[in-house]
């Protein structure tokens, strides 16, 4: 045959294969991505039995779609369950997932660790002794639900709704657990967002009204790093692989990290800046922008509110375009290269250079900050409001390599049930003196309940682990052991930790392939949703099987969350009179308890736009195609959403106010994406905020109150912040001003690369990779000390110190240290986790405790021969303890960054001893909180909290309005 | 153009997915993977950078010509751009996108892009290394390389000759010559870069040379290999070689019709390796004799 003759015959072939939905160039392959299983295969894939070699013993696997849960950026993974035994073998990655395309990081395999685990808890365990005297009886689930709902029953109906509170590390699915609260009628979400992101999502808020960046890494020219994006910031993998994408297309990688991290290593310009600087090198950056007219003057004339600064700001001027270019040059004026540098220590030319090189990106500039500098300063919220305005400056909003709004690059399908807000107001997580902060104040609970605010009677922690991650953590220890404070706390986790030790009740739940949960981030430009699913379920119902229960499939009597929390609602009110039963009832089956099957089946089939119609193409229900792939992506390239003209049926009655902000009588459409969008303020009659009028055209602008980019916050005006309503470089607490002679920065915010938080401590294979966290110092500063890698090094904070050992390095700004917060695990006698904690002994004597490691990690048997095969011994040093809380005055952030003296360890400090007194702690609580301006002083308009602000699961809107006095602001009412 | 890339996913491990595919190109079925490792791990590795660079091996600056063809398309390079399933997916992406492509400017610079890969990239060395596939390979990828080398052909044919030598060719540096003062080593390592010899000497040539001179097999790399044949034999050695040259002048040859100045440079460099054999000969009798 000829060539041309053959070239068609295998078109052809290709053609016929691809139209029956199956893969004619399977991998493993360079000819496309194809180094996976074609998916037509995965119910029957075969590999070679790598332990039988050299025999070739063939084992037969289903192939089964999940979501990594050990991070947020949900990340596909494919579990390769075993036909035979039907156990999980491994985890690779799902090439069908659009944000991850296949790719994971040494988390996702890892999981296959976390579910082997010999130390994981698999059956209910009940507090036997007394709270934290490790004793524990196991009891059925039966026994627990009871008991549980009981309590929380009696408190709803004796009105003490605030006396439950929710607390969440990692949110398993967007507002699963919100809609449970609020069927309870429940203001009691409390999450870790302000010991985390609450910094940077403050400062794009203030911008853009949406609180996260979404950076189109891939296509970016420039792109400008403030953190360690490249291995463990936020969406590392799925954000690392597109920064990877667009570096080997030519871009180039501007990094600011004190430290020289792996992200550093990738840099075309590392910038290691004293710690806090931040915003004074981005304003040196804009300045240059504003001062040589580089910037997107167009963009800059259309999308900010300049009109609204400048008459409010500046009446005594005309308002128009050119007088705000006169005052922006003003403005930023004094932010020379020469002041940035001054305050960085970064060379002025180096800053020039960078400046130059964002100033040739054009609209395909790519920047990112989420925790980093904006989590580690006070004031750090300006660190990505800052970063912001250079895109905000050169047009790079919502382009093609710019940044989107995290909002438009996201999808949260309409549930089957959506409770109302919350007839409350909870003041233990949203207290009268933040009432700007971007999330709960949760950090600050146990002084709250201590300084006699409320008390907790159902305390829920889930994937969280307040003790250890948390600053201050033996107040949280001395909150959590006193039972009139704390009445029942229930911890929902599938490990032990920390806090779990001070439970009542310690509820085993599933891992990422144990549990249901729906995700959707804004990994890149576009809409996708990704799908946890219990794998073994999913599998035994390919094969025929019906589970209408995941502890059927689970190790144990392991559980997933959404079924437990159907569970407990419906016991708590089984017979509906409190108004809960009906959000968790079955519509198909009336009378009894909605099950997750129905629960997915109506979102898949009725809120998730192409799904219906793509499954139908391979013969599947939506739901049967979602357990198949696990994704599903809506959306490619939503693009700039506020360029959109308003459709004429949406105008209705129009009326559009002087600075162009437009209203209208017609109602909002509805909407199958519930994505969380800032509430703007209706016009004095009513009408709907749509969009802004531009050159004469309604767009549909931003979720602000302006409609525009807010270069001004009117809000932060209004809420008495006068000085920080433009984008402003405030000087951290850890500024060279604010320090005391002798003391330096201690960075304590960064990961290590395969680690995370709590729940990693249980695979082996990280554990192994990274178990310890010495301390950072540079060999100058080292040298001064007389200090060598190794040798211990006791680190003093405000209310106590740490013992630690150095790591003598030139890859960390003279004169700074830094200890990652990822290590430090500790166990109380042997219970716990043997693989990463320390055993310790607590003592305490009045305010002053301690904690003393009796050992460390070493060998042990079990049904996991590698535990014998334990190497290392040393597990690291909490320093978190050692921290009091720092919270902002605005955005609520703890301000991570410590002020310390760093001294050679004397003969009697011991590695890993911790001394901290907790009354010092508690009196750094006060200092901070006099910094704020409490709603009930400055709020200009009698309520608590600008009500366009974000906020999770937001309460009637009634109840933002200040109480006349305290006592009744915490007075809830019912659900009813 | 799908047949090269059918081609392409057969130059990788015979995995049984790809069944369809050699079904497809009518040269099923698939080999055992062992029937690959011996003839693509063990004797023709195929990366274009060891039969067009000067060292014979994997890697240096062939490879990174590859690589920069890749840049000059706006993509960056894969981490091996000189294997040969990489460089047939390419080429038939490229044929793909003409395919795509209206717009008359675009059009006509994706397929001056073709071309140049097809001249510069893959006919420059890919029927050399054929012709010696042909003569080693298994029933299988005897098949595939007969394909190949025809679609190779037509494409060369409907793409004309181009009017100068390719890049790789014009400056690959010749036999090296013991007798100008270098290295006895650095002689029998030029022997074994096809661009600088004219042939290709795989492992399984340097055994049939020691079963036929009745020499010491000495396991190890070819150059180890070929250095203690030498080591035992000089002159037998310079024989058979010699006797290879002439093979492969004649299989140049052959090429010229379809290939031209291409085929010719292979026939030249063979004739001029032949040459230098003869003198080495010469060279050695004579010192013998005096």
């Amino acid at each position: 045959m000829k060539p041309n003759e053959l070239n068609e015959r295998v078109s052809a072939a290709r053609e016929e294969t691809e139209r029956r939905g199956e893969t004619f160039y399977p991998g493993p392959s360079r000819i496309h991505l194809a180094s996976f299983p074609p998916k037509e295969r995965w119910d029957d894939w075969v590999e070679l039995d790598t332990r039988a070699w050299p025999k070739r013993v063939e084992q037969r696997y289903m192939l089964v779609p999940t979501t990594c849960f050990n991070c947020e950026s949900a990340c596909g993974l494919l579990a390769y369950v075993d036909k035979e035994s039907l156990q999980v073998r491994k985890f690779e990655g799902n090439p069908e997932h659009p944000g991850s395309r296949g790719r994971n990081c040494a988390k996702g395999p890892a999981t296959i660790n976390q579910v082997t685990d010999p130390d994981r808890i698999l059956y209910p365990l009940k507090r036997a002794g007394k709270r934290g005297e490790g004793k524990w009886v196991r009891v059925g689930w039966d026994e627990a639900l009871n008991d549980i709902a009981a309590r929380v029953r009696k408190a709803i109906e004796e009105k003490r709704h605030q006396e439950i509170m929710y607390h969440v590390g990692r949110p398993g699915e967007d507002g699963f657990t919100e809609r449970i609260l609020a069927a309870w009628g429940v203001d009691g979400h409390n999450s870790h967002t302000n010991i985390c992101s609450s910094g940077s999502r403050a400062g794009y808020q203030y911008w853009m009204g949406l609180d996260r960046p979404s950076p189109d890494h891939a296509n970016a020219k420039v792109i400008l790093l403030i953190s360690a994006h490249l291995e463990a910031g936020h969406y590392f993998n799925p954000h690392a692989q597109r920064v990877i994408d667009a570096k080997a297309n030519g871009a180039k990688l501007i990094v600011f990290d004190t430290r020289l991290s792996h992200t550093a290593t990738h840099a075309d310009h590392w910038v290691s800046p004293l710690p806090g600087s931040e915003a004074a090198i981005l304003l040196a950056i804009a300045n240059y922008l504003i001062q040589h007219n580089l910037y997107n003057r167009e963009f800059v004339r259309r999308w900010w509110n300049w009109e609204e600064y400048l008459s409010i700001e500046h009446p005594e001027i005309e308002t128009n375009f050119e007088n705000f270019e006169r005052t922006l040059k003003e403005l930023y004026g004094s932010y020379t290269f020469e002041y940035a540098a001054q305050e960085s220590g970064v060379d002025a030319r180096v800053l020039e250079e960078v400046a130059r090189l964002v100033s040739t990106a054009g609209t395909r500039f790519s920047s990112h900050n989420w925790r980093s500098a904006a989590s580690g300063n006070s004031g750090g919220w300006q660190v990505a409001r800052c970063l912001f305005m250079l895109n905000a400056l050169v047009g790079a909003v919502a382009t093609e390599g710019g940044v989107f709004p995290n909002a438009w690059n996201k999808f949260v399908p309409k549930p089957l049930y959506t409770p109302p807000h919350p007839q409350m107001w909870n003041e233990l997580t949203w207290p009268i003196e933040y009432p700007l902060a971007m999330n709960e104040m949760s950090f600050m609970l146990p002084h709250f309940l201590k300084a006699g605010r409320g008390k907790l009677d159902v305390y829920f922690t889930r994937v969280y682990n307040p003790v250890w991650t948390n600053p201050d953590g033996f107040t949280w220890v001395e909150a959590l052991s006193d039972e009139s404070l704390v009445g029942c706390h229930v911890a929902l986790t599938p490990t032990w930790n920390e806090t779990t030790y001070f439970a009542d009740y310690i509820l085993p739940m599933g891992h990422g392939s144990e549990r249901h949960d729906l995700h959707s981030y804004e990994t890149h430009d576009a809409q996708w949703i990704g799908f946890r699913q219990p794998v073994l379920r999913a599998a035994r119902e390919r094969m025929g099987e019906h589970v209408s229960d995941t502890r059927e499939v689970n190790p144990g009597e392991v559980w997933e969350e959404n079924e437990f929390w159907l569970e407990l609602s419906w016991r708590i009110d089984e017979d509906g009179s409190l108004g809960i039963r009906r959000y968790v009832e079955s519509k198909e089956r009336p009378g009894e308890r909605l099950g997750v099957d129905e629960y997915y089946a109506y979102i898949f089939e009725n809120s998730v736009p192409g799904l219906k119609e793509k499954a139908a193409t391979e013969n599947l229900t939506p739901l049967e195609f979602m357990r198949r792939y696990g994704a599903f992506e809506i959306r490619k390239r939503v693009g700039a959403i506020y360029e959109e003209a308003v459709p004429p049926d949406e105008l209705e009655d129009v009326r559009v106010d002087r600075f162009g902000r437009v209203y209208t009588a017609t109602p909002k459409p509805p909407s199958s994406n519930i994505v969380p969008l800032p509430t703007i303020d209706a016009d004095a009659d009513g009408r709907r905020f749509v969009g802004v009028e531009i050159d004469e055209r309604i767009l549909r602008g931003f979720p602000t109150p302006s409609g525009r980019l807010e270069f001004y916050s009117r809000t932060l005006s209004d809420w008495s912040w006068p000085e920080y309503a433009i984008p402003t470089y405030i000087k951290s607490h850890v500024h060279p001003l604010n320090m005391d002679e002798g003391q330096t920065v201690l960075i304590s915010t960064f990961r290590l690369p395969v680690q995370i938080h709590t729940r990693s401590a249980n695979a082996k294979w990280l554990d192994e990779i990274a178990h310890t966290n010495p301390l950072w110092i540079h060999t100058s500063h080292a040298a001064r000390l007389g200090l060598k890698t190794g040798e211990l090094v006791r680190v003093e904070t405000e209310i106590g110190h740490f013992v630690l050992r150095a790591w003598v390095t030139e890859g960390i700004r003279p004169g700074v240290v830094a200890c990652s917060h990822h290590m430090g695990r500790w166990k109380l006698l042997d219970q716990g986790q043997r693989q990463m904690m320390a055993t310790v002994s607590l003592d305490r004597e009045g305010d002053q405790w301690g904690l003393t490691r009796e050992r460390g990690v070493v060998p042990y048997a079990s049904e996991d021969a590698d535990t014998l095969r334990i190497w290392w011994t040393d597990v690291g040093v909490h320093q978190n303890l050692t921290f009091p809380v720092h919270p902002d005055p605005i955005s609520g952030m703890h301000c991570w960054h410590q002020a310390v003296r760093v001294v050679k360890a004397s003969p009697e400090d011991k590695y890993g001893d911790i001394s901290v007194d907790v009354k010092k702690s508690h009196e750094v609580y006060e200092k901070w909180l006099r910094m704020t301006r409490a709603a009930d002083l400055h709020s200009p308009d009698g309520t608590r909290r600008p009500y366009w602000l974000l906020r999770p699961l937001k309460p009637a809107r009634e109840f933002y309005r200040l109480p006349s006095n305290e006592t009744e602001s915490t007075e809830p009412v019912g659900a009813d | 153009m799908e047949l090269f890339r059918a081609l392409a996913a057969l130059a990788e491990r015979p995995a049984r997915e790809l069944a369809p595919v050699a079904d497809a190109l009518l040269i099923g079925p698939l080999p055992e993977a062992d029937a690959y490792t011996e003839l693509f791990n063990f004797q023709l590795a195929p990366y274009a950078s060891i039969y067009l660079g000067a060292e014979g091996m994997i890697g240096g600056e062939a490879r990174q010509l590859i690589a920069g063809f890749w840049r000059a398309l706006g993509q960056s390079p894969p981490p091996e751009p000189d294997h040969l399933a990489l460089m047939l997916a390419l080429y038939a992406r490229l044929r793909e996108l003409e395919d795509e492509e209206s717009e008359p400017v675009r059009l006509e610079g994706l397929k001056r892009a073709r071309l140049a890969f097809l001249w510069e990239h893959l006919l420059s060395w890919l029927p050399v290394y054929l012709c010696k596939l042909e003569s080693i390979a298994p029933p299988f990828y005897k098949k595939w390389g007969e394909v190949l080398t025809e679609a190779l052909i037509a494409a060369a044919l409907a793409a004309g000759e181009p009017s100068q030598l390719p890049l790789h060719l014009r400056e690959a540096r010749a036999l090296s010559d013991p007798r100008a003062g270098g290295e006895v080593e650095e002689f029998l390592q030029s022997l074994l870069s096809p661009a600088r010899s004219g042939m290709i000497l795989v492992r399984a040539d340097l055994t049939r040379a020691a079963r036929k001179l009745g020499l010491g097999l000495r396991l190890g790399e070819r150059l180890f290999i070929l250095k203690a044949l030498f080591g035992q034999d000089p002159q037998a050695m310079l024989d058979w070689l010699a006797a290879e040259a002439q093979v492969w002048i004649a299989r140049h040859k052959l090429k010229r019709e379809s290939l031209g100045i291409v085929a010719a440079f292979w026939e030249e460099r063979a004739a001029a390796t032949l040459s230098l054999l003869e003198q080495l000969k010469q060279d050695a009798r004579e010192s013998t004799t005096s």
